[in-house]
């Protein structure tokens, strides 16, 4: 099954643009990342609150309504991030060429 | 001057005596509160109130309403606590009486007020001993002080301010206070008052400055939890990694992350500026254009592709099954990927596996989440997307009351409430599965040419809707009709025609006006496709174009003169008979030419897509104008067909003819040797 875990990301990661991938628990720990610590570190901290930020906007406006997907596009990277009950999903890419 | 300052010091002191009465009554009231609430709470809620009062006169006490009019009554006779009435209650109507008699105490409250123009100073005594609490000051705070400043006064005296409520005249008073509040304060300071100047403006923001500081200690804690948050070992990272909810989390949001990887439309096209692409419109001259390709590095490498099929409900989704790979032993021989043409990702959306070679596979039609294979072995398997499996959640058993055969095909046939599993094996049995229940078949029809012989099934077709009726092909190169029921179940009609296995039978399919179901399409191994008619035993027309063994044909779900065909070179044709006969109206050669083993159609069709043996699918485009058919296509595929039979009939009377005179010939040429 950890297997299955690694085939996911190393399938991600194998993508054209991705330049990384990171997996955060719900209080912003890293748990998995193709990343180096410090940039991990900072990606899951900022992403995680921003991340709890967007979802209570979307229930905010809705109660009955949940965030499910996040997409960042910036001029230097597209951040993408899919978040969950328990996990955070973060894969930065490069955008379309 | 001494005159004034002596009244004022009067003034003061009658103010400061009122201020204590009413202090002291607000205490009292507050006393009455807190006891009243405890015996609340003593008596779980306040709902039961006979209860109250039975205990309370048990115990030689008046009860609760009484106490409460007493308590009315003696706020009624002082003039400031005139009612004691919440605004709820003197909304009610039956409280309007006592509305008018506060109405009547207005005037005495009016004579307050004019006294109050100069009483001043005295509030700032009462402004200094709240100045105790406070730290610093700031003229934007004033507000948020006396909007501070009013709450718990509110809070804990209700009823007293409440009372301002009905009556305007003491409503005002307050408010004068607050105004003159704000507006005296700096002016105090020029008036001379005995207050320094600076403690003045100390006096005002009391929460606000506390709030701050609180949020700043919360903020500091929520950095000091992220730091720490960093602190986590490889030991409890695994477990993580390693639990269920971990595992469900990667494979939902990698799905989704891979699906949204792949999109690569670049919502920042400006078309404005710079050429725009040009290398689309040639290729939308082609008839037949390669869209995509589906491969797995791990799953399909060195497999053949056995079967192809979509999905009803998500027509996205494209089924194919694979046999085993002989380079690598150790794998499952069979799989079976379930592969998206909606997003460009280019990996397989599920995976799953079995023991044996998967020679067919299909939708359960009217489950989106169950597949069903048909194996090597014999076994049928069935597998679910919904549970984290690869294996088949359930197989049928390897007895004699089923398949021991391969089963190269099978096929669900029809309702949403009455639908069956029809799979046939290369023993010429047949078994008709309920997907409730695959420990046993619900029917069992072996199909025998000639009462005796076994049919060696290698494909199936129904015609569209029928349940009942159907074509196969066999290895010895002939095509059947057979029946399920009825009472000449089993083979009803046999189509010899082919020197070799049938490898591909197909049914048109195509609604419109003319029904051209009883027409259909072989493939075989002697490199040709035959065109038959259920009506006659021998084939309408004989397409005999390539040049290699011929493994798969299937008419095209939109077009009723349309056919799509693959041989063992690598080549697939698209065959319009309304436009030619002779040769194929699109072709093309995949790339590397490999074996073709199997063609598919999307229902829509607009796609083709074809399976080869090294494990590759490949996705061709078919140009719109040329898959979908004008509305005289099917007068014309009529006429074409008749055509067809004449000339079938012409090169008979012919042959005959020919065979005729050359028996003749040699009759004559065989005469005079004999002489």
């Amino acid at each position: 099954m950890a297997n299955e875990v690694e085939d996911t990301m190393k399938r991600i990661q194998s993508h054209k643009g991705v330049v990384g991938t990171i997996v955060v628990n719900s209080e912003g720990i890293p748990i998995k990342s193709t990343l180096d610590n410090t940039t991990t570190v900072q990606y899951a901290g900022l992403i995680s609150s921003l991340s709890d930020k967007a979802r209570s906007v979307v229930r905010d406006l809705d109660p009955s309504n949940d965030l499910t997907f996040l997409r960042i596009r910036s001029k230097k990277h597209e951040i993408m991030v899919a978040p969950d009950k328990e996990f955070i999903l973060i894969v930065v890419q490069n955008p379309t060429d | 001057m001494s005159d004034r300052r002596a009244e004022l010091e009067r003034k003061k002191a009658k103010l400061q005596a009122l201020r204590e009465e009413k202090d002291r009554r607000r205490r009292e009231k507050e006393l009455k509160d807190v006891e009243e609430a405890a015996n609340r709470t003593i008596l779980g809620g306040g709902g039961d109130r006979k209860e109250l009062d039975e205990m309370l006169s048990s115990l030689g006490v008046a009860p609760v309403s009484d106490v409460l009019s007493s308590i009315s009554s003696a706020n009624s006779l002082t003039p400031e606590h005139s009612m004691n009435h919440t605004p709820d209650t003197s909304l009610q109507p039956h409280s309007l009486p006592n509305n008018v008699l506060a109405s009547k105490k207005r005037l005495p409250s009016l004579t307050v007020n004019a006294v109050q123009t100069t009483n001043i100073p005295p509030k700032e005594v009462v402004l200094y001993t709240k100045q105790t609490q406070t730290n610093t000051t700031g003229g934007h705070e004033r507000d948020g002080y006396m909007e501070d400043w009013w709450r718990p006064r509110k809070a804990h005296a209700t009823d007293y301010y409440d009372e301002y409520n009905l009556n305007p005249g003491l409503e005002w008073e307050d408010e004068f206070t607050g105004e003159e509040d704000e507006g005296s304060l700096p002016h105090m300071g020029g008036y001379g008052s005995k207050l320094p100047p600076g403690i003045l403006p100390h006096g005002l923001p009391q929460v606000k400055e506390v709030q701050p500081a609180q949020t700043q200690l919360e903020q500091e804690q929520n950095k000091q939890e992220v730091k720490e948050v960093k602190e986590l070992s490889e030991e409890q990272k695994q477990m993580i990694i390693l639990s269920e909810e971990f595992q469900h989390f990667m494979d939902r949001a990698g799905r989704v992350m891979e699906r949204a990887i792949c999109e690569a439309v670049d919502i920042y096209t400006d078309y404005s500026g710079g050429p725009g692409e040009d290398g689309q419109d040639e290729k939308s001259h082609q008839r037949l254009a390669l869209n995509r390709c589906f491969y797995d590095e791990r799953w399909s490498r060195n497999r053949v592709v056995t079967s192809l099929d979509w999905s009803t409900q998500f027509p996205e989704l494209l089924l194919a099954s694979y046999n085993h790979n002989e380079e690598s032993p150790n794998e499952p021989d069979g799989v079976v990927l379930v592969w998206n043409t909606k997003f460009k990702k280019s990996t397989p959306e599920y995976v799953f596996h079995c023991q044996s070679g998967v020679l067919c596979t299909t939708f359960a039609r009217f489950h989106p989440n169950l597949i069903l294979g048909g194996t090597y072995s014999g076994q049928i398997v069935l597998w679910d997307n919904r549970v984290q499996k690869r294996t088949p959640i359930q197989r049928t058993p390897l007895s004699a009351s089923a398949h021991t055969h391969p089963v190269y095909c099978m096929s669900v046939v029809g309702s949403q409430n009455a639908h069956n599993l029809i799979s046939v094996s290369t023993d010429g049995r047949m078994c008709s599965w309920s997907l409730d229940m695959l420990g046993q078949p619900q029917e069992i029809l072996d199909l025998h040419r000639m009462q005796s012989k076994p049919v060696a099934v290698t494909c199936l077709d129904f015609p569209h809707s029928d349940i009942n009726n159907f074509v196969v092909g066999s290895e010895e190169g002939s095509a059947y009709s057979a029946c399920r029921h009825g009472a000449k179940a089993g083979i009803s009609e046999t189509y010899d025609g082919h020197q070799g296995p049938v490898m591909g039978v197909s049914v048109n399919g195509v609604q419109g006006g003319i029904d051209f179901s009883h027409m259909f399409l072989t493939a075989s191994i002697d490199w040709t496709v035959k065109l038959w008619s259920l009506k006659d035993s021998k084939p309408l027309y004989s397409f005999e174009d390539n040049g290699d063994y011929v493994l798969d044909v299937k008419w095209s779900p939109a077009h009723p003169a349309m056919f799509a065909a693959v041989d063992g070179s690598g080549r697939l044709d698209l065959w319009n008979l309304n436009q030619d006969t002779e040769v194929p109206s699109a072709g093309v050669v995949v790339e590397g030419g490999p074996a073709l083993n199997k063609v598919s159609w999307t229902p829509s069709g607009l796609h083709v897509t074809v399976g080869d043996n090294q494990g590759k699918i490949w996705v061709y485009d078919v140009a719109e104008n040329f898959a979908h058919p004008r509305h005289d296509e099917w007068n014309k595929f009529l006429y074409t067909t008749q055509e067809l039979r004449n000339n079938q009939v012409d090169d008979e009377l012919e042959k005959l003819n020919y065979s005729v005179s050359s028996t003749a010939l040699s009759s004559i040429s065989s005469v005079p040797p004999m002489r």
